[in-house]
């Protein structure tokens, strides 16, 4: 059973606390990413269940065990590293190996192993070479071949595509995914990259400042963030969000006042918000979700369109000069710069925000 | 600087035809060469080339018994004496015997110190300023240390309760290991500094990665550690070999190369020959011999040792 259960761990450098009480399951065969911005302590909590790093408190369980004991050799966990690691002075053949060495494989079974291992990832003509003969993309297979030739519980793998050029990063992730479906093996993935977090991920697991902010599949941390953190990291370009003042017209019925327009809100938000006692919200609304047209609620102004072939960016201003993006698709029609334009939007796809505490208001 | 003094380079040069034009480039180029060489070239050919070929010449006279009589000339004759002598064959047997005692050793040990000081720990720095700070001692202070641990009256060998008769320094068996002794102890800072330097040039990926494949301290340090040590590890020996060829003083200051010729090392049998015989003749003959020896161990470990070293590119 490669389950991993992470109960209120943290771990503190000195002053600095990397970790703060993060309590995470991990199920068995689970692909979870661990995503968050460089320094938000997903590392940190990566090696501590390899076993390379000893929380300052809390208990680590890999399978039915608590490892916080347990040293990293005897963890059955591999890892595939953002440099690689590979043994610059061994060949890809007995870089493989090492694990198997190190568990003292038979030479027979050993044998059958790496090989299993290097044709599963295309590296059966290059057992000989040395590392240093090898592009980034085949060092990368490598670590990967290291890292499944013993069948380990749990594969950790610490930002493994960051090395590779943009168009080897795109194959390599969906050979990644591939690859999990074949071996079935629970997978811990740290990246800072939303994209891979989104496309490989049965979950995500967002952290920032040491702090757990969101777990869960990618659609729903992607519809329904938990809060101005998760909303503003996860899409690309951000979800757009402005602060404004919320204002009770006559009855229910409540709305946001931002420049150069009101948002109606919901009823049912309505009643969240005066629960609240809110008398600012921020509003967010994703860029693919904000519509350029005659009418519409907000005033804006475009001020450059930016054609990405297959869909365009068009920055906007509102009226006091904040930026807003719209995504359109390359059918519609694209504005022309320097012209007014009115912005508009699904109520269904309105997020809004606590100012203070920065969490969603629900309903 | 006024750019505008310079005349236009470019119209004259399109009348040169393109051969000469090439060709004067290569000698402007080449002198200029010839003239960045020039200052390493005098100070070599000052301190070492010409005094190298002036020590060849001296091997070729045969000085007299008595000062103030003429030198004559042999020609090989005294090169083939002297490499034939017993008292040759002894002095390049200690010699080497004193390099196998101090050269192995040292490194083992600095490499252990390395280790052991290569932890992340509170206060480690404390423990590599000590391991490291015999590098500060010249050999004097260190023979002088030494000489006293191992004096006979007051040292530290009485104490212990061990008494070798005769004293250590005057002990055909023990004199040669008491001044290695002296040298690796002397050598340990620079062996302890190289040896922390090469592992601080391993990658922590590299160990981290071993550890999580399921490596023990042990098999990391020998599957990892010290493959990727290796240039270091071969740098340190050929090195040491040389200094270990080339050491006088804790000889001069411990032994003088006593008792029975024990600690008789080329370097101290040059000296007698120069200053206690007065006989430059045999001196240059010794010293172009030692020469003639280190460049050959250099070479034959260069040929044997550096296949089994690694290096990273």
């Amino acid at each position: 059973m490669g389950r991993v259960a992470i109960q209120g761990v943290t771990k503190r450098f000195g002053d600095v606390t990397a970790v703060d009480h993060l309590t995470l399951e991990v199920a068995d065969q689970e692909f979870l990413v661990l995503l968050g911005p460089s320094g938000c302590g997903k590392s940190t909590a990566l090696r501590m269940i390899a076993g390379l790093d000893e929380p300052t408190e809390g208990v680590i369980e890999i399978g039915a065990r608590v490892v916080n004991d347990v040293e990293a050799k005897d963890r059955d966990v591999a890892m595939v590293f953002q440099s690689y690691a590979l043994y610059p002075h061994m060949s890809v053949r007995r870089n493989i190996e090492f694990p198997l060495r190190s568990r003292r494989v038979d030479r027979d079974e050993r044998q059958q192993l790496v090989e299993e291992a290097a044709g599963m990832l295309g590296l059966d003509t290059l057992l000989d070479r040395k590392p240093a003969q090898l592009s980034g993309g085949q060092r990368q297979r490598v670590a990967l071949a290291r890292a499944i030739v013993r069948r380990p519980q749990v594969f950790l793998m610490d930002e493994p595509l960051s090395n590779l050029d943009a168009k080897l990063r795109v194959q390599t992730r969906a050979e990644l995914v591939e690859l999990h479906r074949r071996v079935t093996t629970t997978v811990i993935y740290v990246t800072h990259d939303q994209v891979e977090a989104m496309t490989m991920g049965d979950r995500i697991a967002i952290l920032n400042d040491g702090l757990l902010q969101q777990v869960g599949p990618p659609q729903d941390v992607y519809e329904r963030p938990t809060n101005l953190f998760v909303a503003r990291f996860i899409g690309n370009p951000p979800m757009n969000t402005v602060t404004g003042k919320v204002v009770r017209a006559d009855g229910d019925r409540h709305a946001v006042a931002v420049p150069g327009g009101e948002i109606a809100v919901k009823p049912e938000i309505g009643k969240a918000l005066d629960r609240l006692a809110l008398a600012e919200v921020v509003a967010g609304i994703r860029p693919e979700h904000l519509e350029l047209g005659a009418d519409g609620p907000i005033e804006a102004t475009v001020s450059v369109v930016e054609s990405l072939g297959h869909e365009r960016h068009v920055f906007c201003r509102l009226t006091d000069g904040q930026p807003v993006i719209v995504r359109q698709q390359a059918a519609e029609a694209a504005p022309a710069e320097q012209t007014p334009a009115r912005l508009t939007f699904d109520d269904a796809n309105l997020h809004l925000f606590d100012p203070t505490t920065e969490r969603r208001v629900e309903a | 600087m006024t750019p505008t003094t310079t005349p236009p380079t470019t119209a004259p040069v399109a009348e040169v035809p393109a051969r000469r034009r090439r060709f004067s480039r290569r000698v402007r180029e080449a002198s200029l060469g010839y003239a960045l060489v020039l200052p390493s070239l005098l100070v070599f050919g000052t301190f070492i080339f010409y005094p190298f070929f002036k020590n060849f010449y001296l091997g070729l006279y045969r000085n007299p018994p008595f000062p103030n009589l003429p030198r004559k000339w042999v020609g090989f004759e005294q090169y083939s004496d002297i490499l034939t002598s017993s008292d040759f064959y002894n002095s390049v047997k200690v010699t080497v015997l004193f390099a196998l005692y101090t050269v192995p050793i040292g490194i083992a040990l600095g490499l252990f110190l390395a280790v052991l000081a290569h932890q992340r720990l509170r206060g480690i720095a404390i423990y590599r300023t000590i391991f490291s700070s015999s590098i500060a001692t010249s050999v004097a202070v260190a023979s002088v240390i030494f000489g006293t641990l191992m004096n006979p009256r007051v040292g530290l060998l009485p104490w212990l309760g061990l008494d070798p008769q005769p004293p250590i320094l005057q002990n055909p068996t023990w004199a040669l290991v008491a001044v290695s002794v002296t040298t690796v102890w002397q050598n340990l800072g620079l062996s302890f500094i190289l040896m922390s330097s090469g592992l601080q040039s391993i990658p922590d990926d590299l160990l981290e990665a071993a550890e999580v494949d399921g490596a023990g301290p042990w098999s990391r340090f020998r599957s990892v550690t010290l493959p990727l040590l290796s240039p270091t590890i071969f740098f340190a020996v050929v090195v040491g070999t040389i200094f270990a060829f080339q050491s006088f003083g804790q000889i001069d200051l411990l032994t003088e190369g006593g008792p029975l010729d024990r600690t008789n090392v080329l370097t101290y049998a040059i000296f007698t020959e120069l200053r206690e015989r007065n006989d430059p003749g045999a001196a240059a003959v010794l010293a172009i011999a030692l020469f003639g020896i280190t460049l050959l161990l250099t070479v034959i470990q260069m040929r044997v040792l550096e296949r089994r070293v690694f290096y990273a590119r």
